[in-house]
């Protein structure tokens, strides 16, 4: 999707109808993925996330603005006014995150060896960021990330998804997974031990008795 | 790892929690957790200059500019990303009531928070985090732990819960019912 223009980026947020709520939200998820992807395209060494990073950079000074006007608007009295300043605060926060991740994914410019202490640190970190590959005879091919639940699963949150040469961020829930997609996923190291078990096909993805009726 | 990566691995590990931390206190309007933000913070701050400093005088030593500009760029991003979390937990001190559609926000967020208090009767009681696996087992990540009223914040894997804790933790909203349910003691936990 890292071929799409800013317009178009945009498209997906309806910021027309877009609610205050509704903007904060994004911003919110959209800072938090950044910063998550950031330090992929370091560990990984791919300039596709780092430059995925940068057009969220300027998607969300768009939502930022966007969101300042909003709520200007909607403020009706002295009070309004003041509770929606806190509001736009938590918005600033979140577009000072992205601004960080921004930064961060600058860090490419530097020489790899530069930078080889980056991937030993991010290696260590309480919660990791790792990649894995869908086996052919993962049951995880075919359903949607949604159906499967992979994060509460498994702890393991998917960030960013490559099949073929292209790369899918800030995934919907109805992405279909197929195989030989590669995952970046982010969480702990048991939770990538379990996730791995289920994508290289060896254990089947488990079925709850309460769930069995929609198999 | 050497010192310089340990301290790093801090400011990132610390930078993150406080994000979760922050968008918590504003959550359930917690002023000790956003107090406790701002403290990381002040911590952070010097970290963030003490690796700015040794990574300098690293260069001096093996007259590696590069690599210490790097990670000076590195330690500057992250303690941002500290920065920002102050910001989100100042709103918290400094308004008797956020804004209701902050706290829907915040609800409505691929990722959420929640909270739930471990009971007589819950598999977690008596149980190390880690022992647990709860991230992986449930989804969700502790944040924090209230235990009368102290605080335990970013536990480590060997904390241990007891009845009467209130956990503090943040995942996908599909497993907050499982992860509430378990400090419940209405669902079981799931031994590997």
């Amino acid at each position: 999707m890292n071929e799409l223009g800013k317009e178009q980026r945009l498209e997906k947020y309806d910021l027309a109808h877009a609610t205050v709520r509704e903007i904060l939200t994004e911003m919110k998820d959209i800072s938090e993925i950044m910063v998550d992807l950031a330090y992929a395209s370091i560990m990984f060494d791919s300039q596709e996330i780092a430059d995925e990073v940068q057009n969220m950079e300027v998607d969300m000074e768009e939502l930022s603005k966007n969101i300042r006007i909003k709520a200007m608007l909607s403020a009706r009295t002295h009070k309004d006014a003041n509770k929606l300043s806190s509001l736009l605060e938590v918005a600033a926060a979140s577009r000072r995150i992205s601004n960080a991740a921004g930064d961060i994914v600058k860090l490419m410019k530097c020489e790899v060896d530069k930078r080889p202490f980056l991937t030993v640190i991010l290696r260590e970190a309480e919660e990791k960021i790792k990649r894995l590959v869908l086996s052919e005879g993962s049951d995880m091919v075919g359903r949607t990330i949604e159906e499967l639940s992979v994060e509460s699963e498994t702890g393991m949150r998917i960030i960013a998804l490559k099949r073929g040469k292209r790369w899918f961020y800030n995934l919907e829930e109805g992405t279909r997974l197929k195989a030989a997609d590669t995952l970046i996923v982010r969480g702990t190291d048991d939770g990538y031990d379990t996730l791995k078990v289920y994508a290289n096909g060896e254990e089947k993805w488990p079925v709850y008795p309460d769930e069995e009726g929609e198999e | 790892m050497d010192q310089l990566e340990d301290m790093l691995l801090e400011l990132k590990d610390t930078s993150e929690l406080m994000i979760d931390l922050a968008y918590s206190s504003l959550l359930y309007n917690n002023k000790d957790i956003a107090e406790e933000v701002v403290l990381m913070e002040e911590m952070l701050d010097e970290l963030a200059n003490d690796i700015q400093r040794q990574a300098i005088a690293r260069a001096g030593q093996d007259h590696d500019e590069g690599k210490a500009f790097a990670i000076i760029k590195l330690a500057m991003a992250v303690e941002e990303i500290s920065d920002a979390a102050m910001q989100i937990a100042m709103v918290t001190i400094n308004d008797d009531e956020p804004h209701p559609v902050i706290r829907l926000s915040i609800k409505d967020a691929d990722t959420i928070i929640t909270l739930a208090e471990v009971k007589e009767c819950s598999d977690l009681v008596g149980r190390t985090l880690g022992s647990m696996r709860l991230a992986s087992q449930s989804g969700m990540w502790v944040v924090a732990i209230k235990r009368g009223r102290k605080y335990l914040y970013g536990p480590e894997k060997d904390a241990k819960l007891e009845v009467g804790d209130v956990v503090i933790s943040r995942g996908p909203p599909d497993a907050e019912k499982y992860f509430q349910d378990l400090c419940l003691g209405e669902e079981r936990l799931e031994e590997p």
